[in-house]
């Protein structure tokens, strides 16, 4: 029986609430505010406090899937990225980079979205990048 | 670049600074009785405020604390459901003791097997929670002080007609259905919770014109909140949740003759027929 | 004053149980007793199952009043289930009257089967208390 509680930042919106994850025997059950957090100051909004639903949901995707004649299979990340890549050409191609969009997100790092926009805008050569929070 | 709001910092800064290390001598008879328990759940000092840890036999107990209070009711829920057998010692304020009280009313714990360690709070803490009862019956560390007043009951019911529906319209706007209030309730353990209900609650509406989340969250309150504060303490908005609360058990104990948490024999009122006080 | 400068009329929502109001309700059209036409009447098998949830439904949804009827203490064909509404309703007008709605909105009244005036006089007792109180009007 291993009991604790975890600090950590909620993976929602950009205010970044702190949070309690608590972890019964290696498995998250449960969500308290940090008390102590200075940006939330022990309150949560709902997501946060949902913040572990989607960790065990069956729906939650754990490899990369292709849709082959209309089924989803599993797939290598190889073959996904393949897919991705000679997709993306052929559009490129056919016609054009306005064609192709980009949609970034809150949930991945600064980083990670600054990538995305250089992907968008260098390699691809479009505009057409947006963000999840202007939705 | 959005700059820090030191200001904000500041106001939380004695908050930070009052989380007290327990001395480890008065902590000795807890310290002992570990080893005869599965394990001790108590607040561990963490990243400069504190969380509900299970200290198993042989931990070091010196970073235990007793700041930020979290409900620790909830806490131990947890473990029991998921290990009924187990030997548990839990830290307790009054608050959490009157909520494990009413939690066993509704047989939602068993306390057989659970040692209770009390702890009174402090005059600051008192007056910080408007607390009437700041001990549990048996106090294991601290000294018990004298319950404040709720200073805030006697303005509210001063309101007229008028000025209540206005303050409450006002309060009850400002609700951004979070659910922390009931997600942070140690009395709070329905499997199917009314307020998720489209029937009775507005869902997907953020401040719905008919406040029922709160009148239904009240009236679940009756005979009930014993006080902890957890859940005004949680609302991002601010809303002034426990004075309603208090205001509905004042008359609980009026029309019933009950008070939450005060005996583990007493039956909640609003399930027993009348003239019933068993 | 009600819409359009016609009169206010109440929209009132009458719980009334299945065994002695409703029945008490009957009598009073079988007895053709003159009694005012605002309250809507739902058959409920006990007064017990008027929720605190049913209640603010009922007056979110645009009810001005509430009347729950039941049989008396001691007559419940399921023994106890209007003691619990007897606890129930008292502390309910007490939250109301603590956020701004008039207690006076909801009432309890025990009435048995063979009451078919009483039934007629508190409908239309209500009837005129809540027209004097005026439309609810919370959050609409």
């Amino acid at each position: 029986m291993g009991y604790s509680n975890t600090l950590t930042i909620c993976p929602y919106c950009g205010t970044g609430c702190g949070l309690y994850l608590q972890v019964l025997d290696g498995r998250a059950v449960g969500v308290l505010p940090a008390k102590q957090h200075p940006i939330s100051e022990g309150m949560l909004c709902i997501k946060g406090w949902n913040c572990i639903s989607f960790v065990y949901h069956p729906d939650r995707l754990s490899q990369p899937l292709i849709r082959r004649a209309g089924q989803l299979e599993a797939a290598s990340w190889d073959e996904a990225l393949d897919q991705v890549v000679g997709k993306l050409n052929e559009v490129l191609q056919e016609s054009g980079p306005d064609a192709i969009g980009f949609l970034c997100s809150a949930k991945c790092t600064s980083e990670e979205n600054y990538l995305l926009q250089k992907l968008a805008r260098s390699v691809i050569g479009t505009p057409h990048i947006d963000h999840c929070a202007r939705l | 670049m959005a700059s820090v709001d030191l200001e904000r910092i500041r106001a939380i800064l004695p908050t930070l600074l009052t989380i007290t290390r327990v001395e480890r001598q008065s902590w000795q008879k807890v310290a002992d009785k570990l080893a005869e328990l599965d394990g001790i759940l108590a607040l561990r000092a963490d990243h400069g405020g504190a969380v509900p840890h299970l200290y198993r036999p042989g931990d070091d107990l010196s970073d235990l604390v007793l700041e930020p209070r979290y409900p620790m009711a909830l806490t131990l829920n947890l473990l029991l459901a998921h290990y009924p057998e187990s030997r548990l010692g839990v830290v307790v304020r009054g608050c959490d003791e009157r909520a494990l009280v009413e939690m066993v009313k509704r047989n939602q714990v068993n306390l057989e097997r659970v040692f209770l360690i009390g702890v009174a709070c402090s005059k600051e803490q008192a007056t910080s929670c408007r607390c009437a009862t700041p001990y549990p019956p048996q106090v294991m560390a601290g000294e018990a002080v004298e319950g404040v007043e709720d200073d805030r009951l006697g303005t509210y019911e001063s309101m007229s007609v008028e000025q209540r529906r206005e303050f409450w319209t006002r309060q009850f706007a400002k609700c951004l259905k979070c659910y922390g209030c009931r997600n942070i309730c140690p009395e709070c353990f329905c499997r199917v919770c009314a307020l998720e209900h489209g029937l009775w609650v507005e869902l997907g509406q953020l401040a719905p014109p008919f406040p029922s989340f709160h009148l239904i969250r009240a009236m679940h309150m009756v005979a009930r909140c014993v006080g902890c504060r957890q859940c005004e303490l949680s609302c991002p908005a601010g809303i002034p949740l426990t004075a309603l609360y208090s205001l509905l058990n004042r008359d609980a104990e009026e029309l019933f003759g009950y008070r939450a948490g005060r005996n583990v024999n007493e039956k909640p009122p609003l399930v027993l027929p009348l003239e019933e006080k068993r | 004053m009600g819409e359009g400068g016609k009169p206010f009329e109440p929209k009132i929502i009458g719980f009334f149980c299945n065994w002695c109001s409703y029945a008490g309700a009957d009598a009073a059209g079988t007895a053709r007793l003159q009694y005012l036409p605002n309250v809507r009447v739902v058959r409920v098998m006990c007064s017990g199952r008027v929720s605190p949830e049913l209640i603010f439904r009922t007056l979110r949804d645009g009810a001005d009043g509430v009347l729950v009827l039941g049989c008396h203490i001691g007559d419940c064909h399921y023994a106890e289930g209007n003691h619990r509404t007897a606890k129930r309703i008292p502390v309910l007008r007490k939250l109301l009257s603590y956020v701004g709605i008039e207690p006076e909105r909801v009432r309890l009244e025990w009435a048995s089967s063979a009451e078919s005036s009483k039934v007629a006089r508190v409908v239309t007792e209500f009837t005129e208390t809540v027209r004097a109180l005026g439309p609810l009007n919370f959050g609409r």
